[in-house]
């Protein structure tokens, strides 16, 4: 059953993912950029050097004949090679790649830790003293621009900690660049960056949490749980806790084409090595098979993240049938 | 997180205060998001090659330690280690210091040999140069570098054979060189098929890569091969270690190199978001030095941790009206009074003061100043003058009409211009612009455009008005690029259409000798011509700006040292430079 479901929702993705390539062909060659990717205002270069490159490069070949190439390559499983630097596009994304997941799930990871317990007392206190600092917090969370706060933090946690001697967190970077590397040296490295993506996280979980938490308390199943003489903890952490994480799955699920792209200003603002900023220098320089290839990367991703985020809701409520 | 400090009380204080005032700082004022994308879009397009004298010396004040290590931050991650196929300022940098070019230049443009063992033998017609190689150079694994090696690395970037190499320099070495001939194991000829005098400086600077490691590799190849990003034999004063994608290059140190091993076992070349985490990371010592932004330099120059060093560059900022035919405003732009007057209109000390922080000067030719063929004295020059401004329009029967607006014969003088989003100082510099033509009932319009369309339009499509850019030049004082009339041709910089048969005759006859004073004569003669005809005034020369830590030494002063031509892929000073805690 779930095997089945498995596979045709594979199938139905397959034209997703095509269109996905087709329209980020069309809208990067829309544009008119860089007549060699990477070569920018040159004043030695002749137009006969760029004729020659172009050529070389296939970009003056028809489009058609430019996205078959690619394609072909990609039902080949390979994804082609930089037209900047000539090295092959999966060897760029997975030397990015753990550093970004790694930022990521960090993120993620704080964000369900906090997010979650957040929702619950605010449910639970509703109207409080405590619940209204939460809501506070989440507005801000939700409003306050990541790269702004990503700014104010490395000021005040780097920079202005280190001017008055107390100890400072790094500015930006995955690890040190001199004797770095060990596990400490990058786990402080990525305090700054995975609070400033976590924050926006808590935001938003924590305020889903508490709502969804709300929802489940006043469910007949919860007066019937409190009616058996089920203690009050039993009740909130056992029945309504478990049921109101339901909706916070798919969420959660919904984040993980973010694993890759999801923190691209916080790499940038933080200088971290990631995919994100891959993407963003790339797109700036016209490298086509780069942004193609991660585009589709980020394309299956978002397919895997819905199916699976599909599949473990199903295994949480089991009233959900594969149809 | 520093585990070496021990928190202090003072520290505990001040950060009380900051909670307390923090919520009244304006951050947004120096700390724009827009620096992180202009790095991306530009920034290192400007610095591409630059030039002349180093600036306030911090030569060795303690005796050189040996040992330690340099970090130096970048906007940008390199894109390849392949001397043949660089065309950035990033790569340029770490290329420089893997593989030994023939020559050099010292800080302030003068040819130097490096691998040569003299400057280049030329023949009496000026056609023929003969380089002879050291005797004492060799690669990393210990053999020799020779002539053979010279000519394979020309090879790829001049021989038909190798046309699927992506070298942007192909075109360069087919119009002027003949041929390229090994005579002996120390000797390479270069025949020229005419006399061009940049050739020595612009040419000959290339890194030199082994022929018996790359010799066996296809054209195609030697755009894709795992050496361009892992080299293993190179020849200069580091050797390659590792590249973290995204992240540093980290070089060590060649103790077998040609002129003595330098005094730092580590170099790292890191890329850092934008140029305000260049100026966090300098305050921190996570870098060492690092290029600095004039819109973050009032802000590190203070810290007491840190030493400024400052020269001037061959990098201009220009705008340009659009004088070719096909363009809707070849018109009015082909009136000289119009062309002339919207100059005097502007307050470039203004703008040189507000926008570039002080770190500019205005400029009053199009040659670098710092250029042995600047003519300080090109005529006419244009102070800010409003009141002339407008007597010159009023004088060529551009009148105002009830909107304010000048217009001749049913032409109104509005115009829009373009520049690239992202570049702060160069929006900044239209939206001053249009205000200071406003005044004198011209209207023109900003609009910001990304980087590479700005190129295309520059180069190729050419429909826009009037374009704003940077624009860099090498060490030798010919301008042929954006002044020649063959470069009106599509992919050309001559995007604004300026032809003048006198011009390029100048233009020619100056890369046709090799004599100095002759050259300095028809550049003076090409500077009051531009100064006369402006069409494509130069607003100002920008300046090079590097911070550095306190323990970094040895770095400027001297021919060698850190200046206008040797900040980038020419590092001369990496010889004498050090870390005073030799850590």
């Amino acid at each position: 059953m779930l095997a089945r479901y498995v596979v045709r929702r594979v199938v139905a993705s397959i034209p997703v993912v095509f269109g996905v390539t087709l329209i980020t062909f069309g809208l990067l060659h829309a544009t008119s950029g860089a007549f060699v990717p990477g070569l920018e205002l040159n004043p030695n270069l002749r137009p006969e050097d760029i004729i020659r490159i172009r050529n070389n490069l296939g970009l003056n070949d028809p489009l058609p004949v430019q996205y078959w190439h690619w394609i072909s390559g990609l039902l080949h499983g390979d994804f082609g090679r930089s037209l900047v630097d000539g090295s092959p596009v999966l060897r760029h994304i997975s030397d990015r790649l753990p550093n970004t997941i790694e930022l990521t799930i960090t993120a993620i990871l704080l964000g369900i830790l906090i997010s979650i317990p957040l929702g619950v007392v605010g449910a639970l206190r509703r109207g409080s003293v405590i619940d209204n600092f939460f809501t506070f917090l989440s507005v801000a969370g939700v409003s306050i621009p990541s790269f702004w706060l990503a700014l104010l933090l490395i000021l005040l946690f780097s920079v202005s900690f280190h001017a008055w001697g107390l100890p400072w967190l790094p500015s930006g970077g995955a690890e040190s660049a001199f004797g770095g590397g060990d596990p400490i040296d990058r786990i402080t490295h990525l305090i700054l960056p995975a609070t400033c993506l976590a924050f926006v996280y808590i935001a938003i979980w924590s305020r889903f949490t508490r709502s969804s938490m709300l929802e489940v308390l006043s469910q007949d199943y919860v007066r019937t749980a409190r009616a058996k003489g089920m203690s009050e903890r039993r009740v909130t952490y056992l029945h309504a806790l478990r049921n109101s994480l339901v909706p916070l799955v798919t969420l959660i699920g919904l984040e993980l084409p973010g694993l890759v792209s999801g923190g691209a200003i916080i790499e940038i603002v933080f200088s971290w090595p990631g995919v994100g900023r891959l993407a963003l220098e790339r797109a700036l320089q016209y490298d086509y098979t780069m942004v193609l290839g991660l585009t589709t990367f980020v394309a299956l991703l978002v397919v895997v993240g819905n199916l699976l985020a599909d599949v473990i809701y199903a295994l949480l409520d089991p009233r959900i049938r594969y149809a | 997180m520093s585990r070496d400090q021990a928190p202090g009380e003072e520290g505990y204080r001040k950060f009380e205060d900051f909670l307390k005032h923090w919520s009244r700082r304006d951050f947004m004022k120096n700390i724009s998001i827009g620096a992180a994308y202009t790095a991306f879009l530009a920034g290192g397009v400007e610095f591409m090659e630059a030039c002349a004298n180093a600036g306030s010396g911090n030569g060795p004040s303690v005796a050189a330690k040996k040992g330690g290590h340099l970090t130096q931050g970048s906007i940008s991650d390199i894109k390849s280690m392949n001397p043949v196929l660089q065309s950035d300022t990033a790569s340029a940098e770490v290329i420089g210091l893997l593989y030994d070019s023939l020559m050099n230049t010292t800080a302030s443009g003068e040819l130097r040999p490096l691998l040569a063992k003299e400057l280049p033998k030329t023949s009496s017609d000026g056609l023929t140069y003969t380089i002879t190689l050291r005797d004492n150079i060799k690669w990393t694994d210990g053999s020799p570098i020779t002539a053979d090696d010279v000519k394979f690395t020309y090879d790829l970037m001049f021989d038909p054979q190798y046309k699927a190499v992506n070298s942007p320099r192909r075109g360069d070495l087919e119009t002027y060189v003949q041929s390229i001939t090994v005579k002996d194991a120390k000797t390479v000829v270069f025949q020229l098929k005419k006399v061009y005098a940049p050739f020595a400086v612009n040419q000959l600077q290339y890194g030199i890569l082994p022929k018996k490691v790359w010799g066996s590799l296809s054209p195609t190849d030697v755009n894709t091969t795992d050496l361009n990003t892992a080299p293993t034999v190179t020849s200069g004063i580091f050797k390659f270690q590792k590249w973290d994608k995204g992240q540093q290059v980290t070089l060590t140190r060649n103790d077998s190199y040609w002129q003595g091993a330098p005094y730092l076992d580590t170099f790292i070349y890191k890329v850092v978001a934008d140029g305000v985490a260049i100026g966090n990371q300098l305050k921190t010592g996570e870098i060492d030095m690092g290029q600095i932004d004039p819109a973050v330099l009032a802000d590190v120059q203070g810290n007491p941790d840190l030493q400024i060093v400052n020269f001037p560059v061959a990098i201009f900022t220009f705008y340009a009206y659009n004088q070719n035919a096909t363009a809707k405003v070849a018109q009015m732009f082909s009136d000289k009074a119009v062309r002339q007057a919207l100059l005097y209109a502007i307050d470039r000390q203004g703008m040189a003061d507000s926008l570039y922080f002080k770190q500019a000067v205005v400029a009053t030719s199009s040659m670098p100043p710092v250029s042995w063929a600047y003519n300080k004295d090109a005529k006419p020059q244009y102070p800010h003058d409003v009141a002339k401004a407008n007597s010159m329009l009023d004088a060529a029967g551009w009148t105002k009409g009830a909107d304010g607006i000048r217009a001749k014969g049913g032409q109104k003088l509005s115009f829009t211009m373009i520049t690239n989003a992202g570049n702060k100082v160069r929006e900044n510099s239209l939206v001053a612009m249009q205000d200071a033509w406003k005044q004198i009932g011209v209207d023109a319009t900003p609009k910001l455009i990304t980087f590479p369309q700005l190129v295309a339009q520059i180069t190729n499509d050419r429909s826009y008005d009037v374009f704003l850019v940077g624009f860099s030049w090498q060490a030798d004082p010919d301008q042929s690029a954006l002044w020649h009339s063959r470069n009106t041709a599509a992919g050309g910089f001559n995007g604004f259409g300026y032809k003048s048969s006198n011009m390029d005759k100048i233009l020619d006859d100056a890369v046709a000798t090799l004599e100095q004073s002759k050259r300095k004569q028809l550049y003076f003669q090409m500077q009051d011509i531009l100064n006369d005809e402006v069409p494509a005034p130069i607003l100002v020369f920008n300046k090079g700006i590097w911070g550095m830590t306190k323990r970094v030494q040895g770095v400027t002063g001297g021919d060698f040292g850190l200046g206008t031509y040797t900040q980038f892929q020419n590092k001369a000073w990496m010889k004498s430079a050090f870390v005073a805690d030799g850590k």
